[in-house]
């Protein structure tokens, strides 16, 4: 029961999706335009660009999470979906891990497709750290949605809530962010492994703390 | 055990009490009609029913199980059809179908939901997106997906606005059919003409408070 | 009708009031005139008397969010979710106090406002997620609503404070290897009694504080239901003949 709604709403997400293509594409866009613009407010030399890079990228990766993140629960404003969500009797939990799964894999998606613009744009140098910066990617953004979901759905019926959603979120992930970026740092910079490999382990725990956390908050947040 | 007992219960959003002190019984088998002006608390009244809101205070009891404790063995035997038709705009009908009745934990095959889309009127649209569809297509649907999840206890909000003839009469049929194997409906409705036919028991919300009244009272005043 | 819960506390305000005043007096007599002069740092030091329990106070006001948001989900009580408003605006007066403490002490002693310290780091961050939490509660209008998702909020930042604290620390290290530590300062007994007392004062103080701000939410909310009701009464009458 509980694995058949995970993979029905998961389903449904991505089906509407694949239909409208809204998500994925106001994501990927904006992400480009800050690719764009940090680029020119750095004015960043090749020796700039190593030491800032990292940063770059999860900045641009957790804004473009912000809009899909903002947009999975508001998509289900539209009819009154969220009220059938809220009253179908299917366990809360299930919803929420069909929810973070779908927002997991619209993030990855769009970091995949933007990581070669960022190798491209900023002559990177990748081919032999390829399978760790996956890995890393992986975990930072399995850390954003799971935490993100939960956001998402607190902040779909209050006021103001496009801007809500950020203004709450981005303190609360600033251990994903920091320890993605200073992973990121030294993959490119093709540190050894043991070097940086702490930042690893937080987001493993940042992970499993935050995921078993929302799992059983999120009843509280849709359900009265 | 009646199918739907309410005691006491109150209502209020922030300092404004939209229910107050309404006690209701309605029996297996029996459909109930709530009247009442926009405002009277008609739905929020039908949304506790459904598990959606706390009482502020009072209790509800659905089958017998308490509506704060037991929420989920409640909402296993009760559907309920709100104002908003609950529908993805970007799926079409079946899919819409599929969906809402997995989270029941129902999965219907391509057989059943294409009869039951024949039997509301709108199996030619089976494949259209709900986005195309216009408002009583819509609630259609919505009267398709009561009929596969067969709930015990059905809650309608407004059931027959929307509706061309052909489908009130529709709406009609399925509520005689839901009580002849002995489910129980509550409605609200501003039509109590169409509501007459199918509805044994009527009652009147007027601010908050429900003053019970039978048919015949009803043509009096 | 005043609960009776809320009528005991105005009871025994006035011992927290009182004892708050006698503590933070002594204290800051201790601290300020009696205790020498920091061996390292001179006169300044003694700024840490109010940091160092501003500071102490901020994390007991988080926690009590904490336990009051656990409880609040618990058992659905709107006292409780009072005293977590109460102490969640107390929280962020008191964290704001401790950065700006901080700011003070930090410019005469590191000669900068402000240092990426995790610590300070961290309580900022705290600030953050404080008035986040203030300002989320005003952009709710179902009291109901309002309480429950302000209490996931609390815990779910209450959980994340030491891992921020974690990850800020280990990435200052890895920045700033010869990093100023705020433990530079050694504790001597001499000092330690009046920073205890000062400490268990400013305890008191919010204790204190937090008595009269449950009071005033929790009446303004039964004056709202009045309100409510009165209104709705009067409109009803004018609507019906």
């Amino acid at each position: 029961m509980f694995r058949h709604v995970v993979q029905w709403v998961v389903w449904k997400d991505l089906l509407t999706e694949f239909r409208s293509r809204e998500t994925l594409s106001s994501m990927l866009f904006f992400a480009l335009i800050v690719i764009f613009i940090f680029s020119f407010s750095f004015s960043m030399n090749q020796q700039a660009a190593q030491e800032l890079i990292a940063g770059i990228i999860w900045v641009a990766f957790a804004f473009t999470g912000m809009i899909g993140l903002g947009k999975s629960f508001s998509a289900e404003l539209q009819n009154d979906c969220l009220e059938y969500l809220q009253g179908s009797p299917a366990a809360k939990g299930a919803i929420y891990a069909g929810k973070v799964a779908a927002n997991f894999m619209f993030m990855l998606i769009v970091e995949i497709i933007l990581f070669p613009l960022f190798v491209i744009f900023f002559n990177l140098d990748v081919i032999e750290q390829i399978s760790l910066l996956l890995l890393i990617f992986f975990l930072a953004t399995f850390g954003l949605s799971a935490v993100g979901t939960l956001f998402s759905a607190l902040t779909v019926q209050i006021r103001a809530r496009e801007v809500m959603l950020p203004i709450l979120l981005l303190p609360l992930v600033v251990p994903v962010m920091i320890a993605a970026v200073e992973a990121t740092k030294g993959a490119l910079n093709g540190d050894p492994l043991p070097m940086y490999q702490q930042w690893l382990e937080l987001l493993a725990i940042f992970n499993v703390v935050f995921t078993v956390v929302s799992f059983w908050l999120f009843d509280f947040i849709i359900d009265a | 055990m009646p199918a739907i007992r309410v005691q006491d219960l109150s209502h209020s959003y922030g300092h404004y009490q939209v229910l107050r002190q309404v006690t209701l019984e309605i029996s297996q088998g029996t459909c109930y009609t709530l009247l009442g002006a926009n405002g009277s608390g008609k739905t929020t009244l039908l949304r506790i029913l459904a598990t959606l809101l706390r009482p502020t205070s009072g209790r509800i009891e659905i089958l017998g199980r308490d509506g704060v404790t037991d929420k989920t063995l409640i909402r296993r035997s009760l559907l309920f059809l709100a104002h908003g038709s609950h529908l993805y705009e970007e799926l079409n009908a079946l899919e819409n179908l599929q969906f809402a009745l997995a989270l029941r934990g129902l999965f219907p095959t391509p057989r059943q939901l294409k009869l039951v889309l024949d039997r509301v009127g709108i199996g030619a649209f089976a494949s259209m997106k709900v986005r195309h569809y216009s408002a009583g297509m819509k609630k259609r649907l919505s009267f398709a997906k009561a009929m596969l999840a067969a709930p015990d206890i059905l809650l309608l909000d407004e059931p027959f606005t929307a509706l061309d003839h052909s489908g009130v009469e529709l709406v009609q049929d399925y509520i005689r059919e839901v009580l002849n194997r002995n489910g129980t409906i509550l409605m609200s409705t501003h039509d109590p003409e169409k509501a007459r036919v199918v509805s044994q028991q009527v009652g009147l919300l007027r601010q908050g408070t429900l003053h019970p009244w039978t048919w015949r009272q009803k043509d009096a005043s | 009708m005043i609960s009776k819960v809320v009528r005991r506390l105005r009871r025994f305000q006035g011992w927290f009031g009182g004892l708050a005043a006698g503590c933070l007096v002594a204290g800051l007599y201790l601290g300020l005139l009696a205790s020498p002069p920091d061996y390292y740092q001179g006169e300044v030091a003694r700024i840490m008397y109010i940091h160092v329990p501003l500071a102490h106070t901020a994390l007991l006001a988080y926690t009590v969010v904490f336990a009051g948001s656990l409880w609040y989900l618990w058992k659905r009580d709107p006292l409780i979710d009072n005293v977590c408003h109460a102490a969640a605006g107390l929280s962020a007066l008191f964290t704001a106090l401790a950065l700006v403490t901080g700011m003070i002490w930090a410019k005469p002693t590191w000669n900068t406002w402000w240092t990426w310290d995790a610590r300070l780091t961290s309580f900022a961050l705290l600030f953050f997620i404080l008035l986040g939490y203030l300002m989320l509660r005003t952009f709710i209008d179902h009291p109901e609503r309002e309480a429950r998702y302000a209490a996931v909020l609390a815990i779910v930042g209450f959980l994340d404070l030491p891992i921020i604290h974690f990850s800020v620390e280990w990435w200052r290290t890895l920045h700033q290897p010869q990093s100023i530590s705020l433990r530079g300062v050694s504790i001597s007994s001499g000092l330690l009694i009046p920073l205890v007392i000062m400490s268990i004062g400013m305890s008191l103080l919010f204790a204190y504080m937090l008595i009269l701000r449950t009071q005033l939410l929790y009446l303004s909310r039964l004056l709202e239901t009045k309100r409510g009701r009165l209104l709705s009464q009067f409109h009803f009458s004018k609507a019906d003949p």
